[in-house]
């Protein structure tokens, strides 16, 4: 490759904000026809690289090179001229237009009071997209649209921009693995065009099967630019973390004991969830695996009382519950690590020991009355536990890490003092230091007898941590496999649903 | 998020929207002191508490509202209500005054309990409900007094309870006083105060803390109503009689007050100190320009013009003050970073 053209050179690139140094020499380089993994911690600079790139940030000292010439003054805009686009894990489409009017805003800049061409509009849009393999119409109304299609359309408007480096920014994040194999072909598509694309993602088996080289980047440093296949994933995860990551998942250390958790035909009109059955002991991490959809997290705000169960029944320690809202739950020992850290998980404008103390006031503060030194000690203590990286108690949880958010979310349940500790997606956007301190706090716990459900897309993740694993579709319960017999094969192919599967149940009525 | 050390700085923060509201209030007294007529003296000063302390109470308890991120338009008509039920009780039917007020203040205790029914059992923005109650209870009580009819010729201990001093300061400042010290317990030291914080700031979040929305949130507009009941009954006393339109436009004095002292209207921060200090600088402009009848201004008498100036004058003072306060914010954030800038020894873990 090495008389390629050089579509984007970047060197020494340095960026500060204050007193943080973002960016402390980053040299990076993409090459036509190349798919370009950028890898690192949160908090590595990956963003603030990127927000160089697209013109967001100008850096403080260092040379940006596009397509060849050197580029001293980059905005938004001149980004945009220049064939750079990205495309984010959450798609910034307009959801009240249809996908043509999106992509029809997306390409041209007309006066403010122009006549739209809606045929043409309509016409380019279904080139664009047909020529992505997207089965998409373009009369779509985008809020009608799934999270991957509103992806693809991205990827279309920056397509039809014309742009030669395309960004993504961790595009998979939200979707199903059926979905992912559709993005890697449109991605390996761009690529055999000549377009050149970085690609950033947490997971690496993604950035095994796509990328042809890897940048990783360590505390605002890039340490070293590798042929993908030069690495093992030991290797990476080591240059991310710049330490010896022994083993990935910790083992498990207990033997289940009695049950606490027992749902018997538990369905729920309302979310979809039909006839699930299940049970979860006391120290052991039931997995549960399944597509986007599937209705995991459904179940988990049955169990959480967000919408209740319309017929079934749950026991917990053998007694029948009814669970009517979460505080029914709370009450009964039910703890809820909601899968959106940020609109759920924490309250990002309150402090760390705010957020710790949100779930048991009662017990806490029994006269009601605040007891601020009971609040903090608590804290101060859960920072220490847990290892939240945060300046202190006082921290709002939105100047924090998606990691140590996450752990905070997690302190919060542990402070209540749960038998069932449900966790959804306990990992997602967290970065691998984060990752596996939150593994071995999971099993820690349940090594400590807590029954622990665990809900998660991340395959890996539940193979590695799983006693058992529960494979959900379409909101039955359609496999419980033994967490060491487990495979992801059989796994995903009962998720998908297409399956030789025998350990299969309750097709009739799926959905 | 590049905020280095962010508990200082908040009440920093704070402290200088309240600093602000501190000199707005001092540059009141100065320039009432030189244009009006004895605008410090003893018996004035207590007149502007004894006049103004109906909104006070309002802006009280129209904080904890704001703080869940909704609102309460209907105070003002809820004291139209309460007092006109008060004076009919008295009146019509020989009830005592102290056990009428009793009445007043369930009454509109009743009253905020609907409101909360419908906005958070129902689901129905604050904003609309309290709308339709706005005109619902001041309908009610024109429709209690035929329009026009008016209760007087109360007992002189009740009356007392409006225009009587008690250890030399107005008798209702003290209850005033009671309200504040309770109010403030209740937003910044109880488990409810906090429970609205989380509210206002991201309710589904709350919700998924165990924190009931409903419970908390529809209290904060039933302690709303009694309040305004209570505020009701102090008009009245002072008034001498109870009229259907006591208390109009009461309410958006109240949420004046509250914006000013700094609260978020979007819900989540606030504080009471700050709605104090909203409440005690549009309380001094109030009476300030009543007195300066002495003096002319472009010739013509102020007198005649001091109620439309002081409606004018109280929006300038509102959009002032936060226009002040964002300037501040983007003063102090600007010289934090120059701060930063100059001590980069400790680089913040964070990005």
């Amino acid at each position: 490759m090495s008389d390629v053209e050089k579509l984007l050179e970047l060197s020494e690139i340095k960026k500060s904000f204050g007193a943080v140094r973002a960016l402390k020499g980053v040299s990076f380089e993409l090459k036509a026809g190349e798919v370009h993994a950028l890898l690192g911690e949160n908090g590595a600079g990956k963003s603030t690289l990127i927000k160089v790139i697209t013109g967001a940030h100008a850096p403080d000292s260092g040379t940006l090179t596009v397509a060849g010439q050197a580029v001293a003054a980059l905005t938004p805009s001149k980004a945009q001229e220049w064939g750079i686009a990205c495309i984010y894990q959450q798609p910034a489409l307009f959801p009240d237009l249809s996908v043509s009017e999106n992509i029809g805003l997306r390409l041209k800049k007309s006066a403010a009071f122009a006549k739209v061409d809606w045929g043409k509009q309509r016409e380019v849009a279904a080139k664009l997209l047909e020529r992505i393999g997207a089965e998409i119409s373009p009369d779509a109304e985008v809020a009608s649209l799934s999270m991957p299609e509103q992806q693809l359309v991205e990827i279309a408007c920056a397509l039809g921009s014309g742009a030669r480096i395309v960004i993504m920014d961790e595009p998979t994040a939200s979707l199903t693995q059926k979905e992912q194999h559709l993005l890697y072909a449109v991605v390996r598509d761009l690529r055999d065009s000549g377009v050149g694309v970085v690609y950033i993602s947490h997971r690496l088996e993604e950035i095994f099967a796509l990328a042809d080289r890897v940048t990783v980047l360590r505390d605002g440093e890039s340490v070293g630019t590798h042929p993908v296949g030069s690495l093992t994933e030991a290797q990476m995860i080591q240059l991310m973390v710049g330490r010896e990551v022994s083993a990935i998942y910790p083992p498990a250390e207990s033997a289940p004991g009695d049950v606490v958790l027992e749902m018997q035909s538990v369905s729920c009109a309302a979310s979809g969830i039909a006839d699930v059955s299940l049970t979860v002991r006391a120290g052991e991490i039931l997995g549960m695996a399944g597509l986007v959809g599937a209705g995991r997290t459904e179940l988990a705000r049955i169990l959480f009382g967000i919408t209740p169960a319309s017929s079934g029944s749950i026991r917990l320690e053998g007694k029948t519950i009814s669970i009517g809202n979460p505080q029914d739950a709370i009450a009964q020992g039910i703890a809820y690590v909601p899968e959106d850290r940020r609109k759920h998980g924490v309250i990002l404008d309150l402090p760390i020991a705010h957020n710790i103390t949100m779930a048991i006031h009662r017990r806490i503060f029994p006269q009601h009355f605040l007891l601020k030194q009971a609040e903090q000690n608590l804290a101060v203590e859960m920072i220490r536990d847990l290892g939240i990286k945060a300046f202190g108690p006082e921290a709002p949880g939105g100047s924090l890490s998606g990691g140590n958010q996450q752990k905070v979310s997690v302190a919060r349940w542990l402070a209540t003092k749960p038998r069932l500790l449900i966790l959804d997606e306990p990992t997602q956007g967290v970065d691998v230091g984060a990752k596996s301190e939150i593994h071995k706090i999971i099993r820690r716990l349940a090594k400590d007898g807590l029954a622990v459900l665990m809900i998660s897309s991340d395959l890996p993740e539940v193979l590695g941590m799983s006693d058992r694993v529960a494979v959900m579709r379409g909101g039955r319960l359609v496999a419980m496999v033994d967490g060491k017999k487990a495979e992801a094969a059989s796994i995903m192919a009962a998720a998908l649903g297409h399956s030789h599967s025998d350990s299969e149940k309750g097709q009739e009525g799926t959905r | 998020m590049s905020q280095p050390t962010n508990q200082p700085k908040w009440t920093a923060l704070l402290a200088k929207h309240e600093t602000v509201l501190l000199a707005v209030i001092l540059v009141e007294i100065l320039l009432f002191q030189n244009l009006g007529r004895n605008f410090l003296a003893e018996s004035n000063v207590s007149n502007i508490f004894r006049h103004s302390v109906e909104i006070g109470l309002l802006a009280l308890v129209m904080t904890p509202v704001i703080l869940t991120g909704g609102i309460d338009l209907s105070l003002g008509s809820m004291m139209g209500l309460c007092a006109v039920v008060f004076g009919l009780l008295v009146k019509q039917y020989d009830v005592s005054p102290w056990l009428a007020a009793v009445a007043a203040i369930s009454l509109g205790a009743f009253g905020g309990m609907g409101n909360a029914f419908l906005i958070t059992r129902m689901n129905l923005p604050p904003l609309i409900v309290t709308l339709g109650t706005f005109s619902l209870f001041r309908g009610l009580a024109e429709a209690l007094t035929k329009g026009s009819e008016a209760y007087s010729g109360f007992p002189q201990g009740f009356l007392n309870l409006g225009n009587a001093n008690v250890l030399g300061l107005p008798a209702q400042l003290w209850v005033f006083f009671l309200v504040t010290l309770l109010v403030w317990l209740l937003v910044h030291r109880t488990v409810w105060g906090r429970s609205l914080q989380a509210i206002g700031f991201a309710p589904q979040g709350a919700r998924y803390a165990g924190i009931s929305v409903e419970r908390n949130t529809g209290m904060a507009y039933i302690l709303a109503g009694a309040i305004a009941g209570l505020a009701a009954v102090i008009l009245v006393a002072r008034l001498g009689e109870a009229r259907a339109n006591v208390g109009i436009g009461y309410e958006l004095l109240a949420i004046t007050a509250v914006v000013l002292g700094g609260t978020s209207i979007f819900g989540g921060s606030g504080s009471i100190s700050g709605t104090l200090l909203g409440y005690v600088a549009i309380a001094i402009l109030n009476n300030g320009l009543s007195r300066i009848t002495a003096h002319q201004i472009f010739d013509q008498p102020v007198s005649s013009v001091a109620r439309e100036l002081s409606g004018m004058l109280t929006g300038l003072l509102l959009l002032l003050a936060l226009a002040a306060g964002v300037l501040l914010k983007s003063l102090a954030t600007r010289r934090a970073r120059r701060q930063s800038l100059v001590t980069t020894t400790n680089p913040t873990p964070s990005t």
